[in-house]
């Protein structure tokens, strides 16, 4: 990394052209028209070497983690990135969707140009145009008539934003998030008083996870497997963690338990109370007589786990403190999820871990720029009012709904109720290809903006995301940059000092030099500085977190009866590299394989051997799965780490768009979610669709890694594996 | 050019075989996997495809078996016949083991694939003809053969795809075989900044694209002639020794407590690579 | 016992009826090489789109990365252990009878390495480069590796393949002279004198013609049996399991001889057919060519039996996986086909009045090259589908058209080069015949006087 160098001329290397763009303000420089500032190597920046790569700090866009990377950048293109060792979050680490960031910028599916469309045509534009365009629609508009779709936000993007609903007068910002677990957030909210609280793994001596992929999917993956593995070392004072697992599909986190529980769909809480109820039995003080009534008898035969594993399990947090009880996505995805969610929470308050391992998380002191967290709920809101015909302009930025609403929620006819639809887009995904104008975003390589990610682990930062190198396209715009030149229609008094995104974000910054950190610098220095960086770490004054025990009034339903004719339980599941389908084009990704099924490039169901047996169906067979709201048909695929009483379907494929790469490939179960909503936040609850299954007749061979042995080593010493008894670990290096 | 010199250099050659009769002298890198905090996530493999601009060959053709990922994870369940894997699943990263006496290398009839005095099991591209029979005669199965010329007729980097490929990489060409090189060009960068300031490469100097990668640390990879480096340590630390087919460890009675192994050690091939058992907890 | 051949055929109509073969072809004739040309067409079709494409096409992928090309290539090979063993193991050991059919055998051996070489070329991945196989000095002082059996096999090839030719064209020379003396001017009058260097007949002539021939024989034994050793240390010399046994070069050897012996008898039938050649190509002699493919298949099955009990009896238990796979998984068909066709059917050659029955004889001899076809592919394919590393195992994969087509192909190119080289040569050696009738003749005198003498 290279600490002292000047941001500007790295970019006049590059050929960015920053200066000329600025000034022009609008229309984008290029080599041919000559006004490109064109550095020869024969006197390059001190920096530059050709054929010796250069790191450039940024933060990346794949997810709402917010890890820090950097990019290795050779003769002005982004080649690879890397991990930034300086952030807490993610410690120079980086997941398989984060590194395939590049595919992202490099798609060569990207929108390049601004698209007027009508039909099913779409007519080039020029910026100026559609700028303009916008302003002429929202003219004679209400403000209440316009609203901002958007995915999880933060930072400048979010300051800005919410400046310009202000000043079109509306309050209308939908943040949705497909797969968040916002029911989880509600619950720890009432719990422990914060949303997300920071999570210790490192200090906890046993883990009990109800199906919280934090290893995959869930929130802050790389970062959790950072303190995975400090949970996992012999030589921690605490020894080696254990980490059990209760959910009812198998996740890459359960694959990695020490004891993986198969748990009938919905019981959740019912186990968390009969946890409770048996660490009581087993000599623990429980204050006010909370979960009398889930004998182990009874949860036993409502969850379907023994008896004897919930004593041990029992026992075993009894023995070892501080644990850690984390409520994942399959506990919440119920109409009861809160209340599971509550229950889980509860075990915890009674195990006495919050405040040692649930501590108060890193804030961030601007309340400005905290994220808006994405959310199910803000959708079904927002289509209530296109159905009722209140949304007469709709801006849409990073969110895909056409692809991910439910069909029961009708979404894409309500969509066409909206007389004018805005999608500021990187690729034509279902929900662009609804929209009256498209306008091309810059990669996230390419764009400016300052991220603050929910999640923080021991410090508060501001991350920085910056151009890695130049613009692939001269026809798209930063969402900042769009975001100022709209304001500017607004106020353009209040705007009229900023050149573009990155001259209001470097006034932000400094602005604020003192509270971030920067006292006495010099403005040039601790600008270039906290570039070079990548992220602004910032002092926070640790909060404290409520560790009163709160025995709110929790009731579980009894599970579910059987159901003849939808015996079995659907949970659509969300897979690490394609998550709520945003991914499903970058080749990488579809390319790699399911860590669990090894299977690529396409859908599957998952399916208990038992339960497969039973229909008839072997692996391959082209199944139907049927829900009230629609099927899916899928080949089948036996996997032991299921539930018999359900069957799962991975989120993220099966898209009608999207460009080369994700069209279609696998099927959409999305589709045929059922409109269940958790009670307590009005959440859609994701897995409370129930299916059957039935063979279509057809047959494929799964294309897989996995070879004819089946995961199976054959009597060979291959993967091998040893019980924490048999092995000394307090040596090892 | 006469049949004596030819022999000469033939038998010099034999004896820089490194087990045994000739040590390493400055570098000997190896690698080694704790299964116990590998998590099967798969960024090492995608970090490995953006690094050594491996071609992604689509869903028909990873069907035929065509796939080219130099670092795979593989997934095993145990095989007790219970309902449920109730253990979980065991992951296991497999690369080239870059073997010390390589099957692979003896059996090439043309010499392209050889071992280098780093102990890197080294593929010459452009010496390759491609018959094969370093994979047939592999027993981890790590090669890769570019069954068809991905970068051309495939087009499997569309512009502007293509700017991403990495230069310090060959884009291999149709029916040569690839496999794993340690990053070996990373490794040549290393080494030469290194000589230019009269050292040798220092620990942690030089990171693989997996080790950089995983998010749990799971790889370490280094320098087993550096006494300093982390592997070297831990290759100790487990009493593993890169040029036994049997470890004395095995035949004491303390081994159990130990976990460090090597996969097919006995095939004598003495690779490179040391795995650490996954660990299980007994008291649930 | 009926005579190998009559001992009263005059020398000039031996001449005129092995002559007559070199004349203008039959209808026969031209349908064979019509046939032949388009299974060539075929299989250049599939190689051009192979090259074009990639290996790919072929499925072959990363766990089975040997597929039928190399299947192929073994059996052709083997094939070409028929004339070594006639021409030269015969001939050493005095056996007469194999006067009339050696030559075909010879030329059999030289057109089964030409086609086997062929396969080598397409299986290669970047054929275009094959000559860095070659240990040919170049100013970079790179050299083929030495160490690698499919280096020896490519030298133990060609010096087989060239020595073989030799053979063949020494033991041609007097045949050639007579063929120079009784064409009328042409072309071939031209290549007929060119090639007979001067044979007149003489004393002298004959003396070194016997020991040359002789010599060649000598180092030809060795060699063939080399050949095949190191093909079968192709797979030997590895270390994967179902290949890793000290017995496969005598078990390849055997093969290949009984393959031979088994082409042999077919090429026997379609020759003594298509040519007419029931005078010298006598039934007598089949029986005796049937006989020896009998022994010699029991040997192999022998062999075979050992190699089970080694795998069986040894501790690699990954060697053990792959024999039960061979017998009990995918391959299982086939297997058991191999076993059919080469221990089971031979059986019906123990049987006299089978082994003078030609159509039973044909088509027992075309079982039994199918059931070698089967054995050499049943020592490439198992292996890879079942072998040390259990994730990499592959089941499923079946070899494309590509590769079948090739292998098809490939038996029209044997035929092809087969059928000209008989009209443009003596598929029977008249010298030898004659020979062999004038021993019988002095045979029968013999046994005539003693018998009168009796009297």
């Amino acid at each position: 990394m290279i600490d002292n160098f000047d941001r500007r001329d790295f970019l006049k290397v590059l050929g960015w052209g920053g200066a000329a763009v600025a000034l022009s303000g609008c229309g984008n420089t290029s080599v041919e028209d000559g006004r490109e500032i064109v550095t020869s190597y024969s006197e390059p920046a001190e920096y530059v070497i050709p054929s010796i790569g250069v790191y450039f700090n940024s933060t990346c866009a794949q997810c709402d983690a917010g890890c820090s990377i950097m990019g290795r950048v050779r003769e002005g293109r982004v080649l690879k990135l890397e991990g930034n060792p300086d952030s807490s979050i993610n410690r120079g680490k980086t997941c398989g969707l984060g590194q395939a960031g590049v595919q992202a910028h490099y798609n060569p599916d990207r929108i390049r140009e601004p698209l007027l469309r009508s039909g099913d045509k779409g007519e080039a534009i020029t910026w100026d145009k559609a700028l303009e365009l916008i302003n002429s629609k929202l003219a004679g508009v209400k403000g209440e008539e316009v609203a901002f779709l958007t995915g999880g936000t933060s930072g400048h993007i979010n300051v800005l934003l919410k400046n310009y609903l202000a000043a079109l007068g509306s309050s209308n910002h939908y943040a949705y998030d497909a797969v968040s677990p916002s029911v989880v957030r509600a619950a720890n909210k009432k719990a422990y008083g914060v949303e997300m609280p920071r999570l210790r793994l490192d200090k906890a001596k046993v883990v009990l996870s109800f199906g919280a992929d934090f290893l995959g999917a869930w929130v802050s993956p790389v970062h959790f497997s950072q303190q995975y593995a400090q949970f996992r070392k012999g030589t921690r004072p605490e020894g080696r963690g254990v980490l059990v697992q209760v959910e009812s599909k198998m996740t890459l986190t359960g694959a990695n338990a020490d004891r993986w529980l198969a748990i009938r769909p919905g019981t959740e809480g019912i186990l968390a109370l009969g946890l409770i109820h048996a660490l009581g039995a087993a000599g623990m003080k429980i204050p006010g007589g909370i979960a009398q009534d889930y004998s182990l008898e009874r949860v036993s035969k409502d969850t379907g786990i023994s008896a004897e594993q919930i004593t041990k399990l029992a026992a075993l947090l009894k023995e070892r403190t501080p644990s850690l009880v984390i409520a994942g996505s399959a506990a919440e995805g119920y109409a009861h999820g809160t209340q599971n969610a509550a229950a889980i929470a509860l075990l915890n308050q009674v195990l006495g871990n919050v405040g040692k391992t649930v501590q108060f998380p890193a804030v961030v002191p601007f309340p400005q720029v905290l994220p808006t967290v994405g959310n199910r709920y803000a959708l079904q809101a927002l289509n209530d009012e296109m159905a009722q015909g209140k949304v007469k302009v709709l801006f849409n930025y990073g969110a895909n709904p056409v692809y991910s609403a439910p069909a029961a929620m009708k979404l894409k006819e309500n969509l066409g109720k909206v007389p004018f639809k805005v999608a500021f887009a990187h690729y034509m995904d279902e929900t662009a290809l609804q929209a009256d104008l498209v306008l091309p975003l810059d990669s996230a390589l390419e764009d400016w903006a300052t991220s603050v990610p929910e999640y923080m682990a021991e410090e508060a930062q501001i991350n920085i995301q910056q151009p890695l190198m130049e613009k692939l396209y001269p026809g798209t715009r930063g969402m900042g940059d769009i975001l100022l030149a709209l304001l500017k229609q607004r106020r353009a008094d209040e705007y009229k000092g900023y050149e573009d995104f990155y001259s209001y974000l470097h006034s932000a910054v400094l602005q604020n030099k003192v509270a971030l950190g920067g006292t006495g610098k010099d403005d040039d220095a601790f600008w270039t500085a906290t570039l070079s960086k990548g992220l602004l770490k910032l002092p926070c004054d640790a909060g404290k977190i409520s560790d009163k025990i709160t025995p709110t009034a929790i009731a579980l339903p009894a599970p579910f009866a059987a159901d003849d004719a939808y015996p079995l339980q659907l949970i659509p599941a969300v897979s690490a590299s394609l998550r709520d389908g945003r991914h499903a084009n970058l080749p990488w990704l579809q390319e790699s394989p399911d860590p669990l099924t090894t299977i690529v490039w396409d859908s599957w169901v998952e399916i208990h051997p038992k339960t497969a047996a039973r229909l008839g169906i072997v692996e391959g067979d082209i199944v139907e799965v049927t829900a009230k709201n629609g099927s899916i048909k899928a080949q089948a695929y036996l996997f032991p780490g299921i539930h018999p009483d359900a069957v799962s379907v991975p989120l993220g494929n099966g898209h009608e768009a999207m460009g080369r790469y994700a069209k279609g490939v696998g099927v959409n179960v999305f589709n045929i979610l059922d409109a269940v909503f958790d009670k307590g936040t009005g959440e859609l609850a994701m897995h409370e669709t129930r299916v059957k299954v039935s063979k279509t007749g057809k047959r494929v061979v799964i294309v897989k890694d996995e070879g004819s042995a089946g995961g199976q080593q054959m009597g060979r010493k291959i993967a091998a594996r040893v019980t924490s008894d048999k092995v000394d670990l307090s040596g090892e290096v | 050019m006469s049949v004596t010199n030819l022999l000469e250099n033939w038998s010099q050659f034999r004896h820089k075989h490194p087990v045994g009769d000739q040590p390493h002298e400055e570098y000997k890198w190896a690698m080694s996997i704790d299964l116990d905090a590998c998590t099967g996530c798969n960024a090492c493999s995608v970090a490995c495809y953006a690094e050594n601009n491996l071609p992604v060959v689509g869903k028909e053709k990873y069907s035929h078996g065509f796939a080219h990922h130099w670092i795979r994870v593989e997934r095993y369940w145990d095989a007790d016949g219970r309902d449920f894997p109730d253990q979980g699943a065991q992951f296991l990263p497999m690369m080239c083991q870059q073997c010390e006496a390589a099957p692979c290398e003896t059996v090439c009839p043309v010499g392209a694939t050889n071992h280098t005095a780093d102990g890197l099991n080294s593929q010459v591209y452009n010496r390759c003809i491609g018959s094969r029979y370093c994979e047939a005669n592999c027993p981890y199965k790590v090669r890769y053969f570019n069954w068809y010329d991905y970068p051309t007729t495939d087009n499997v980097w569309p512009e502007p795809m293509n700017q991403q490929l990495n230069p310090d990489v060959t884009v291999r060409g149709k029916g040569v075989m690839e496999k794993c090189t340690f990053c070996v060009q990373r490794l040549t960068a290393a080494k030469s900044n290194a000589r230019t300031e009269g050292r040798t490469v220092r620990d942690g100097e030089v990171q693989t694209a997996c080790q950089q990668a995983c998010p749990t640390n799971a790889i370490s990879f280094g320098n087993l002639v550096d006494p300093e480096a982390m592997v070297g340590k831990q290759w100790m630390q487990q009493q593993v020794q890169l040029d036994k087919d049997k470890q004395a460890k095995d035949a004491e009675e303390a081994a159990s407590k130990l976990r460090g192994y090597r996969i097919l050690e006995e095939l004598r091939a003495y690779p490179s690579v040391m795995y650490l058992e996954r660990v299980r907890e007994s008291a649930i | 016992m009926t005579k190998d051949i009559r001992e009263d055929i005059a020398w000039a109509k031996i001449n005129k009826d092995v002559l007559k073969s070199l004349e203008a072809p039959r209808k026969l004739y031209w349908v064979i090489i019509f046939i032949a040309l388009a299974m060539i067409g075929v299989a250049v079709g599939c190689e051009i789109y192979q090259y074009q494409t990639g290996m790919g096409v072929s499925y072959k992928n990363n766990s089975h990365v040997w597929g039928l090309y190399i299947a192929t290539f073994i059996f052709w090979i083997g094939m070409s252990h028929s004339g070594t063993l006639l021409s030269a193991i015969l001939h050493l050991m005095h056996a007469d009878w194999r006067k009339p059919i050696y030559r075909f055998a010879e030329a059999m051996t030289t057109f089964s390495l030409m086609t086997a070489g062929l396969f080598v070329l397409v299986h290669l991945g970047r054929v275009w480069m094959f000559y860095y196989a070659l240990p040919y000095p170049s100013e970079r002082w790179i050299w083929p590796n030495f160490q690698s059996p499919l280096l020896w096999d490519a030298m133990a090839i060609f010096t087989y393949l060239s020595s073989s030719v030799i053979f063949l064209y020494v033991g041609m020379i007097p045949d050639l002279a007579i063929c120079r003396d009784n064409i009328h001017a042409g072309w071939r009058k031209k290549l007929y004198t060119l090639l007979a260097l001067g044979w007149e007949g003489t004393d002298r002539q004959w003396r070194s013609f016997r020991i040359t021939y002789l010599t060649v024989a000598c180092f030809l034994i060795p060699l063939a049996v080399s050949v095949h050793s190191i093909v079968a240390s192709d797979f030997a010399m590895s270390q994967q399991p179902g290949w890793h046994i000290t017995s496969f070069p005598p078990y390849f050897v055997a093969g290949a001889l009984y393959s031979g012996c088994a082409a042999i008898i077919t090429l026997f039938i379609i020759l003594r057919y298509v040519f007419k050649f029931e005078e010298y190509m006598t039934l007598p002699i089949l029986k005796k060519t049937a006989r020896l493919t009998f022994a010699i298949s029991m040997v192999w099955t022998y062999l075979n039996l050992i190699e089970f009990a080694s795998v069986w009896y040894g501790h690699d238990q990954a060697s053990k996986d792959v024999l039960i796979y061979k017998a009990t998984g995918h391959y299982a068909p086939f297997w058991w086909g191999m076993m059919f066709c080469g221990s089971i059917v031979p059986l019906t050659l123990a049987f006299k009045r089978f082994q003078t029955n030609i159509p039973v004889l044909f088509v027992v001899s075309i079982l039994l090259n199918v059931g070698m076809w089967l054995e050499r592919w049943m020592i490439v394919a198992p292996t890879f589908a079942n072998g040390y590393y259990p994730w990499t195992w592959d089941h499923d994969q079946w070899p494309s058209f590509v590769q079948w087509g090739i292998v098809f192909g490939s038996f029209g190119w044997f035929a092809l080069l087969f059928m000209v080289f008989c009209k443009v040569f003596p598929s029977v050696s008249m010298y030898e015949v004659k020979e062999m009738v004038y021993h019988r003749s002095q045979a029968s005198k013999k046994n005539g006087l003693a018998t009168k003498g009796a009297h």
